[in-house]
């Protein structure tokens, strides 16, 4: 059985269009490059 | 081999496994492959733009606007990134409606965390409206009908989920949740038909485009709806009639007998006028009538008059010319009635009268009391009253004291008390008078003694019988 709360809970609101800008700034764009070259500078 | 270039494979790969779930509409799967591909490599343009329109493909569109955005960031020039942008803001208020579906979206989480679950559906039915690929609209309005046990409507709400993307989670759980809380009923009846019309218990259920209509199950009763309508149209007739009945007939009535009033007093009015008009028609005919009467008896009058004329001059005539009888011409003198002659006409006549009445009236009277005395009281009648129509007071009144006796011996006693009641009267004095008293007090006297043998011998015979009562009582 459902529970319609915890159900609920999961649905967050949606982007709107005046959110578009700050969506773009806040977008996380790390990908494995900037991983993999952290590493390595820490190892040095 | 570098690590970018492994990077990139690796990105590519994951790439294209966004790409063939894209192609199978498994979006959820997509996104997860395409994120995983951005993590391997953030300048993905393809990826990315897949992402965009993967985003898009489940209603998420300013999701994908912003990728696309970041993917013109990256690459500028060529780059289909453009044409998707293009391609919706190409459409003017297309954005907009998307941004209120959004909104209406978001108001409709807040709405069913605040146990307002039917504002919140009619709020994601408009969403819907506007942006028919919302999948997220379309889960959480499912969710609502399962919530307010709604279940058909939740149903249909997923397939259409489940159209949009595949593989979503909640769309496949609560798919599931439906089909369990389907098998947990068995006692209820289902009923699938073309339209996905299902029968329950007390109501019916079937969609209609995005509404969901839910009406009472047909009764027996209902189902029969020729006998329903003949029974309502006869009900309305009978209730139709006893309307009729008891307020428009009344005042129908009230109407035509307030018509028929008002005729009758107008008719007892032309009545009433009419006999008025008879009484007053009958008043003047009785005028006309008395008038004609009075005519007649003037005429009448008139012609008495002439008459009378014509024989006081003829009589006068023949008095003069002395060449009729006196007999006769006393016959034609007691004609004439002397109060309708004129001065002249009078004088005329009693002249002639002065001059022939009393030589008559002696020799009427001598031969009177002769046929008096024989006992032929008739002949002795006629001739006195003819002296009494001379002279009434002839000899004192004696003529008129025979004629009463005369009268009185005939048994006209009537008669008789007439004269002698007119010797009393009109000849005081005269010896006349005075026998025509003694013969009334005579009269009184026989009638008094008369009455007075009468109630003695009516006493005689009370007594008799009083006596013979007596006796009778003694005997028995």
């Amino acid at each position: 059985m459902l529970d319609f709360a915890e159900e609920l809970k999961k649905f967050q609101p949606s982007l709107e269009v005046e959110d578009i800008e700050g969506a773009v700034y806040q977008e996380d764009l790390t990908d494995m490059t900037d991983i993999l070259r952290e590493m390595i500078e820490q190892t040095k | 081999m570098e690590y970018t270039t492994k990077l990139m494979y690796q990105s590519n790969y994951w790439y294209n496994d966004g790409l063939k779930k894209a192609n199978i509409r498994d979006m959820s799967g997509a996104v997860t492959s395409l994120r995983r591909s951005l993590q391997y490599n953030r300048e993905n343009v393809a990826a990315r733009n897949l992402l965009g329109l993967v985003y898009y493909g489940r209603g998420d569109v300013v999701e994908a606007l912003v990728e696309w955005i970041l993917s013109k960031n990256f690459q500028s020039e060529d780059n289909i990134a453009d044409y998707y942008i293009g391609r919706i803001q190409e459409v003017p208020g297309e954005l907009e409606s998307i941004n209120q579906a959004v909104k209406l979206f978001n108001q409709s989480i807040e709405l069913a965390g605040q146990n307002g679950e039917d504002l919140a559906i009619i709020q994601l039915k408009k969403a819907i409206a506007a942006h028919p690929s919302y999948v997220k609209a379309h889960q959480l309005l499912a969710l609502l009908y399962i919530q307010t046990g709604q279940f058909s409507a939740a149903r249909k709400e997923l397939r259409t989920a489940h159209k949009l993307d595949t593989t979503d989670e909640i769309t496949l759980r609560y798919m599931h949740e439906i089909t369990q809380i389907r098998k947990s009923r068995p006692s209820r009846a289902r009923d699938r038909g073309k339209g996905g019309e299902e029968k329950q218990e007390q109501t019916v259920t079937y969609n209609i485009g995005n509404e969901t209509i839910i009406q009472p199950a047909s009764s027996v009763f209902k189902e029969n709806s020729g006998l329903h309508t003949f029974l309502n149209i006869a009900v309305g007739v009978l209730v139709g009639a006893a309307v009729m009945w008891f307020l428009i007939m009344p005042a129908v009535s009230v109407g035509r007998q307030k018509k028929l009033n008002e005729q009758v007093v107008s008719f007892s009015d032309r009545i009433a006028t009419q006999e008025a008009q008879i009484s007053a028609l009958k008043t003047e005919l009785d005028d006309y009538r008395a008038n004609s009467e009075e005519s007649e008896d003037l005429k009448a009058q008139s012609a008495s008059t002439q008459e009378s004329y014509e024989i006081v001059l003829e009589v006068a005539r023949h008095l003069s010319a002395e060449d009729m009888g006196d007999k006769e011409m006393m016959e034609q003198m007691l004609k004439v009635s002397p109060d309708s002659l004129g001065k002249t006409g009078r004088q005329r006549y009693d002249e002639v009268a002065d001059t022939l009445f009393p030589r008559m009236c002696e020799k009427l009277y001598k031969t009177a009391r002769e046929e008096y005395e024989a006992g032929d009281y008739d002949e002795a009648l006629s001739s006195l009253e003819k002296v009494v129509k001379m002279d009434e007071g002839y000899q004192d009144g004696n003529a008129l004291l025979l004629l009463a006796q005369t009268f009185e011996k005939k048994g006209e006693q009537d008669k008789a008390n007439i004269r002698y009641q007119k010797l009393v009267e009109k000849y005081k004095g005269k010896e006349a008078s005075q026998k025509a008293q003694k013969a009334l007090d005579g009269q009184n006297e026989k009638k008094d003694t008369k009455d007075k043998d009468g109630r003695d011998g009516q006493d005689n015979q009370d007594d008799q019988d009083d006596e013979g009562g007596q006796d009778d009582n003694k005997d028995s």
